[in-house]
């Protein structure tokens, strides 16, 4: 926009200066020819002068009269400055006293500049030799060079300013990446602390945050690890201790509660594994792991096995970490069979780039307000639904993390036809 | 069982927990295996030349002398069978002891029916293919093209591309490749995949059975890879390089 303006500015500018130039070269060219005409006809004899005019009266653009009154074109009278300009110009032409015009030079002439009439009072007699002259018209913008040189000059300017404006936002847009990395993963590598002053203490700041926040999860993922590594040997311990207690029924809910313990556990430490991600990144049958998913979802609960389903191709390889992605998976699905009492996973076809896999359940859905929520660590939904799977509040957490992990992400949705779809996508 | 009556198998337990090491060999021995239990590698090496043992259960978190470098020394010594017990998520830990030698793992918290469904597998395996134990252990196990890798409890299709096998699945098919051309009773299976599976166990091998042989894109009806033995049984007709 400010280009713009400039841009017209100097065009302006460089129009009137070039009205200007030829302005005055037309005023110089009709004074020398005038004043010329007007000394060839007072340097004759009064009696021979309409002769010689005859005679002089050849070009197109001018015709010259001798009259007994000054001119009375209907043309109003030319404009100061021009008029001013002219007779400057008239005067100049050298000529010696005796001859000069007895009353001062008479100029007519339209504002639009066309036609000219000038009328010269001659000095010996009392009449007046009129010219009316067509003058060219201004053309401001008639040069050959004139249309290249603003071209480059405005793409040289536009090529500048962008130039200029890219320098000064890509800190800005550097920054902006990298919050967004950091959301993603804590370990995201730190900006480069150089550029502008201004621009590297930003950076700085952002990485001294970025390494707070990692020290902040760091603690809180091994304080969990802890925890999960000394739950291991009391469990351990009870389990063994409830092999020998006599009464079956009570040795079985002891060993039902220590499962529910142990999964709790496992999860906790999961998310502290997943934070780490150390795990090399393989090939791997994307079709097959999930249906390898699929029947160990049912082979842990026979009740549900008939409600689980996979469409997709019956083969699909990816690039991933086989462990993790198989326990993102496995969360997504056993979600769907705890909540849900189902799950119709699909693969669908790569796009873009990507691979959605789907997880559908029939269950009584998600609040809206809950479909984020659910995300973050340790949420639990209704106490009602926690109680009766037993979670930490971590799987989807643990999800989530390993799909973005991958390149990917997932997202919740209530479906229309009722029931939760979970969409995970993967770089395919 | 009568085998077992005859002669307990004596086992050797390597934990550093004195109540798990005490809990563990009155749970074993309620079962009829013969038990001595050690804290560290350093009892554990003296208990092992003073008798003879049938298998070794080793903890891999010993203080001192850790568990991997005791259970380094022993497959240096023989090849007498080890199950390990790692820690939960340590997937290092276990895939450098399977690398080192070690016959299986469980995860602790462990649920101890689950152990003692492996210590028996392994004892099975060990008696039952002696003459192959000290190639077997450890190595990648190739057929038709296809690899399982033991140490890291995978598959890999002709492409190297890894195929997800179920807990049950792998141990399946690694007793079907580690016997290859030999006929697996279903008895022998069932063994497998006890402590693995709920819901009974007899549909259990059908069902893993027909899932290896889509995974190994062997056709159900016309099995050329695991094929169904009639009296029932189950043999892997292929033949197995170890590498």
């Amino acid at each position: 926009m400010g280009l713009a303006v400039v841009q017209v500015a100097g065009l302006a500018i460089h129009a009137f200066d070039r009205i200007d130039v030829q302005r005055l070269a037309q005023a110089r060219n009709v004074a020398v020819r005038v004043m010329g005409l007007y000394r060839t006809v007072v340097m004759t004899a009064p009696a021979e002068r309409e002769a010689v005019l005859a005679e002089l009266r050849h070009s197109p653009d001018l015709s010259v009269e001798l009259s007994n009154a000054p001119p009375t074109a209907e043309l109003p009278e030319a404009p100061p400055f021009e008029q001013r300009m002219l007779r400057v110009n008239l005067n100049l032409v050298p000529m010696p006293p005796q001859l000069h015009p007895r009353r001062p030079i008479q100029v007519l002439g339209g504002a639009g500049w066309h036609r000219l009439v000038i009328g010269l009072h001659l000095p010996d007699e009392e009449q007046w030799l009129n010219f009316t002259l067509d003058v060219e018209p201004l053309r401001p913008w008639h040069s050959p060079t004139f249309l290249a040189a603003f071209l480059l000059m405005t793409a040289a300017a536009a090529g500048l300013t962008l130039w200029a404006v890219r320098r000064l936002t890509a800190p800005v847009r550097t920054l902006a990446a990298a919050a967004e990395a950091l959301g993603r993963d804590v370990n995201a590598p730190p900006l480069p602390e150089d550029g502008p002053l201004e621009v590297a203490t930003a950076a700085m700041a952002f990485n001294t945050m970025a390494a707070r926040i990692r020290r902040f999860v760091q603690d809180r993922t091994e304080m969990l690890t802890a925890i999960g590594h000394d739950l291991r040997t009391p469990i351990t311990r009870l389990k063994l201790r409830a092999e020998f207690v006599e009464d079956e029924e009570q040795r079985g809910k002891i060993l039902a509660d220590l499962e529910e313990l142990e999964a709790m556990v496992s999860a906790t430490l999961a998310f502290g594994r997943d934070a780490r991600s150390s795990e090399p990144v393989s090939s791997l049958d994307l079709a097959e792991l999930l249906r390898t998913v699929l029947d160990e979802a049912g082979d842990a609960r026979p009740e549900a096995a008939e409600r689980l389903a996979y469409e997709g191709p019956p083969h699909a390889t990816v690039r991933a970490r086989p462990l993790a992605l198989k326990r993102a998976l496995a969360n997504l699905v056993s979600n769907a069979v705890s909540y849900g009492g189902s799950a119709r996973v699909r693969l669908g076809p790569p796009s873009e780039g990507m691979l959605a896999i789907e997880v559908e359940d029939e269950g009584p859905g998600i609040a809206p307000a809950e479909l984020d929520r659910v995300f973050e660590p340790f949420h639990r939904g209704e106490p009602s639904r926690s109680r009766e799977t037993g979670g930490v509040g971590l799987g989807l957490a643990i999800a989530r993390n390993i799909f973005r992990a991958h390149g990917g992400d997932v997202t919740l949705a209530n479906r229309p036809a009722g029931g939760v779809k979970a969409t995970a996508t993967l770089p395919a | 069982m009568l085998r077992v009556m005859e002669q307990m198998p004596h086992i050797l337990v390597v934990d550093d927990d004195r109540e798990i090491r005490d809990l563990l060999a009155r749970f074993l021995e309620k079962h009829r295996l013969r038990i001595t239990a050690v804290r560290d590698a350093k009892e554990a090496r003296r208990a092992w030349s003073n008798g003879h043992y049938q298998m070794v259960v080793l903890d891999l978190m010993l203080p001192g002398e850790g568990g991997l470098d005791f259970a380094r020394w022993l497959r240096a010594h023989s090849d007498v069978p080890i199950v390990m017990l790692t820690a939960m998520g340590e997937e290092t830990d276990r895939i450098v002891g399977l690398e080192l030698g070690a016959d299986d793992y469980v995860a602790k918290p462990f649920n101890p029916r689950e152990l003692l469904a492996r210590i028996r597998a392994v004892l099975r395996r060990a008696g039952d293919a002696a003459e192959h134990r000290s190639e077997a252990t450890g190595r990648s196990l190739r057929f038709a093209g296809w690899t399982l890798e033991p140490a890291r409890r995978r598959l890999l299709n002709p492409e190297g591309v890894e195929i997800a096998l179920t807990g049950g699945e792998y141990d399946l098919l690694l007793a079907l490749a580690e016997r290859a051309n030999r006929v697996l009773t279903r008895d022998m299976l069932l063994d497998l995949l006890r402590g693995r599976q709920a819901g009974p166990f007899d549909r259990a091998i059908d069902v893993a059975i027909s899932r290896l042989r889509r995974k190994l894109e062997d056709d159900g009806r016309n099995a050329q890879l695991i094929k169904t033995v009639r009296g029932g049984g189950y043999v892997l007709a292929a033949t197995v390089e170890r590498t």
